[in-house]
């Protein structure tokens, strides 16, 4: 215990309160600072590597910004971004590890909350001749072929990929809304945890303010926007040199979406660049000359074998990914915002389907289509007469009997419907409080129901009302309100 | 690996000779166990990082070919003999003329292969050290870096290998640890940014803006105590 105690220092942080932490040998140590912890492991004090840095005033006005003003994670009534309600900000609270304070002395410093443990592997997630165990669960692990050395487990399914592609899309749009760029968004600054389907961004000190503070770093190898590749040769001050910003965020998100849902690269194919050496070869394919792998006019980077592609991911994804990574890819204001990537993989998420096959190896898939219902990952049909869809719509304002599409839902027997799904203007996000659920489906002996779990005033196709614990029969082609509440959807079922 | 990753090949040239028997060599028996392991809990590096180690004491071999981490054996090392550093580099040139895979219409290269030479004497066997050094800096078949262990290591001769020379106080455990460490550091960030190795002198800080593509790659800052030689 003395030798212990030996070894904790204090910190005085910024509003005078005291933080001990404790002092190591070789600290982890990053391209500008370096990491020591609390003795109970809740808090990182971080420290810079170099004076220079420790004194910027800049750095400085950067960091007391992104602690106050543009904390996500603190309530404007503590002093954090403006509109945040206590609600929201427990809510981004656990999509990022947002910096909590600075420290004074012993020398400028930041305190950062450490990682949850669900983000860090435990002494089982790896097959033998590899020990992970404490490792940080970097994405890479689970979307390249590295993913070999997982126990299966670990991998999580498409839906739990899908969750936290969600939880991604909403941090990169909550972040950009309030005019801030992450600019360093990669496989190494968003940690993952597949098996409960959550995410985490990382790294959030270097954040860029554009006209206040300029980003410290091009990024990183892969995530990188193609302009930025292209021009970093360029000397800093020339205008057309491209820096990271909201619109390169906008090309690593997608990156990230793809490596997540389909375990692959989006630029990481066979064609052959250049010859010249590799670091040109390279240099072309994540720079000038970079060619997505699915580009349905430039086939020269299509591996031969791909069994899913983003057609698979049905018709939201598949358009946006085609606007990010063909008409986007050198072209950054065609790219898709994280509010579309958000509100699209949300409603692709009512099209999931389980997979009758115990041994598919992603137990979930996207049935758009009710007269292809293929599990695109192992091959499995479900038979027409297992698939049923709900198409939602909603009144035009002062058009009468007018109906506007607002998603397709997928039914499954035993699936949970909410609120959002019967009622317009209302949409699961950091600000909904209502996640209880309101209604779930029956599908017995080949017919379908929606049972009523707590929905008020739940109307039947002919207008009766339907009271808890009682259920409509959903009949091909029948197309009734939800509800007797002014904002109901109309639903109209549609058979495979 | 994956078909259309390319591989980034790492040749450590370790000093055997005489002088590191004993704590030496056990420390860096440690080390590089300690090294490979934590490569290994790097998913890039474990995907792109291809490792081979030759060492050097009265005779200079190759003990370990190019091999992907996961099947890596580490080998046992012995002290014995002088410091054949010129033959190390000589067989260092067989390897990367067999092992190195350029890039072709149909199949990835490998990346420029980084080559870490440690050593704590000047070199025996002159005539030959001095056939291999002398075109070296001009072919750029590699990027190399050298590692001197202080007091009798002689810098001047290191020069002549590669303008990226580092010095470190003592062949102790801790110190071997650090640059065990600063070298698993230097391959992460090999493999996360572009380019290939400017001269050390020159890179104090890393991961800054001006890293231009097939221009700069980054070395991690050194540990503490080590010194670069300008």
């Amino acid at each position: 215990m003395a030798r212990k105690k030996k070894n904790v220092a204090k910190a005085i942080l910024m509003d005078g309160s005291e933080l001990e932490y404790v002092v190591s040998d070789n600290p982890p140590r990053g391209g500008m600072k370096h990491t020591y912890f609390t003795p109970n492991k809740k808090f990182a004090v971080q420290f810079f590597n170099e004076d220079k840095d420790a004194n910027s005033p800049l750095i400085r006005a950067r960091l007391e910004n992104i602690i106050g003003l543009y904390n996500p994670t603190l309530p404007e009534s503590e002093g954090g971004a403006m509109g945040n309600t206590e609600q929201t900000a427990k809510y981004f609270s656990r999509l990022f590890c947002w910096p909590v304070a600075l420290v004074e002395l012993p020398e400028f410093g930041i305190v950062c909350p450490t990682y949850p443990p669900q983000f860090f592997f435990d002494k089982k997630a790896s097959k033998a001749g590899l020990n992970l165990a404490g490792k940080d669960k970097k994405s890479t692990w689970f979307t390249s072929r590295t993913s070999r050395f997982l126990e299966k487990g670990e991998l999580g399914t498409f839906q739990t990929m899908l969750r936290l592609s969600i939880s991604l899309a909403r941090a990169v749009r909550r972040l950009h809304a309030a005019g801030l760029s992450h600019s360093d968004l990669s496989s190494n600054n968003v940690l993952i945890d597949p098996k409960t389907g959550s995410c985490v961004v990382i790294d959030i000190d270097s954040l860029v303010v554009p006209g206040l503070f300029p980003p410290e770093v091009a990024g990183t190898k892969g995530y990188i926007a193609p302009e930025v590749s292209a021009t970093m040769e360029l000397p800093l001050d020339s205008p057309d040199r491209k820096l990271p910003c909201a619109a390169t965020d906008l090309f690593a998100l997608p990156v990230l979406l793809y490596e997540y849902l389909l375990k692959r690269h989006p630029l990481d194919g066979p064609k052959i660049y250049s010859t010249a050496s590799t670091e040109e070869d390279e240099f072309l394919q994540y720079g000038p000359k970079a060619t997505f792998v699915e580009n349905p006019q430039d086939t020269s980077n299509r591996p031969p074998d791909l069994q899913v592609t983003i057609h698979d991911l049905g018709p939201l994804l598949e358009k946006l990914f085609l606007q990010a990574f063909v008409d986007g890819m050198h072209d950054p204001d065609r790219r898709p915002t994280a509010a579309e990537w958000e509100r699209a993989l949300v409603k692709t998420w009512d099209l999931l389907q389980p997979c009758p096959n115990d041994q598919c190896s992603a137990q979930w898939f996207v049935l758009h289509d009710v007269n292809h219902p293929v599990c695109p990952f192992c091959g499995a049909r479900i038979a027409p007469q297992d698939v049923l869809h709900l198409r939602l719509k909603r009144a035009i304002r002062g058009r009468r009997g007018q109906w506007n599409p607002v998603g397709e839902i997928n039914l499954y027997d035993q699936m949970p419907l909410f609120a959002w799904h019967f009622l317009a203007n209302t949409y699961p996000d950091e600000k909904m409080t209502d996640r209880t659920m309101r209604a779930y489906v029956s599908h017995q002996n080949g017919e379908w129901y929606l049972v009523n779990g707590s929905l008020s005033g739940m109307l039947s196709p002919r207008g009766s009302m339907v009271p808890p614990g009682q259920a409509v029969w959903l009949r091909q082609g029948e197309m009734f309100p939800a509800c007797n509440h002014q904002d109901a959807l109309l639903l109209e079922v549609l058979k495979g | 690996m994956s078909a259309f990753s390319r591989r980034l090949p790492v040749y450590l040239l370790l000093d055997c000779s005489a002088s590191m028997s004993g704590e030496p060599l056990e420390a860096v028996q440690q080390g590089l166990k300690t090294f490979v392991n934590e490569l290994k809990g790097d998913p890039q590096a474990l995907e792109t990082v291809c490792l081979s180690v030759i060492t050097f004491g009265s005779v200079a071999q190759q003990v370990n070919s190019l091999t992907e981490l996961t099947l890596f054996k580490e080998p046992k090392l012995k002290a014995d003999g002088l410091t054949a550093l010129g033959g190390a580099l000589k067989v260092l040139r067989g390897c990367i003329a067999r092992e190195y895979r350029k890039a072709t219409d149909t199949q990835k290269g490998d990346w420029l292969p980084l080559v870490f030479i440690l050593t704590d004497d000047p070199p025996t066997y002159l005539e030959e050290f001095d056939r291999q050094v002398k075109d070296i800096k001009t072919l750029k078949a590699a990027n190399i870096i050298a590692m001197g262990v202080e007091p009798y290591v002689d810098q001047a001769s290191l020069k002549r290998i590669t303008d990226n020379v580092l010095l470190m106080n003592s062949a102790s455990a801790g110190d071997m640890a650090k640059f065990f460490a600063w070298v698993s550091d230097s391959i992460r960030i090999t493999t996360l940014r572009f380019g290939e190795l400017p001269p050390l002198s020159t890179l104090p800080r890393p991961k800054k803006l001006d890293l231009k593509p097939g221009a700069n790659i980054q070395l991690a800052p050194p540990p503490q105590g080590f010194t670069i030689v300008p």
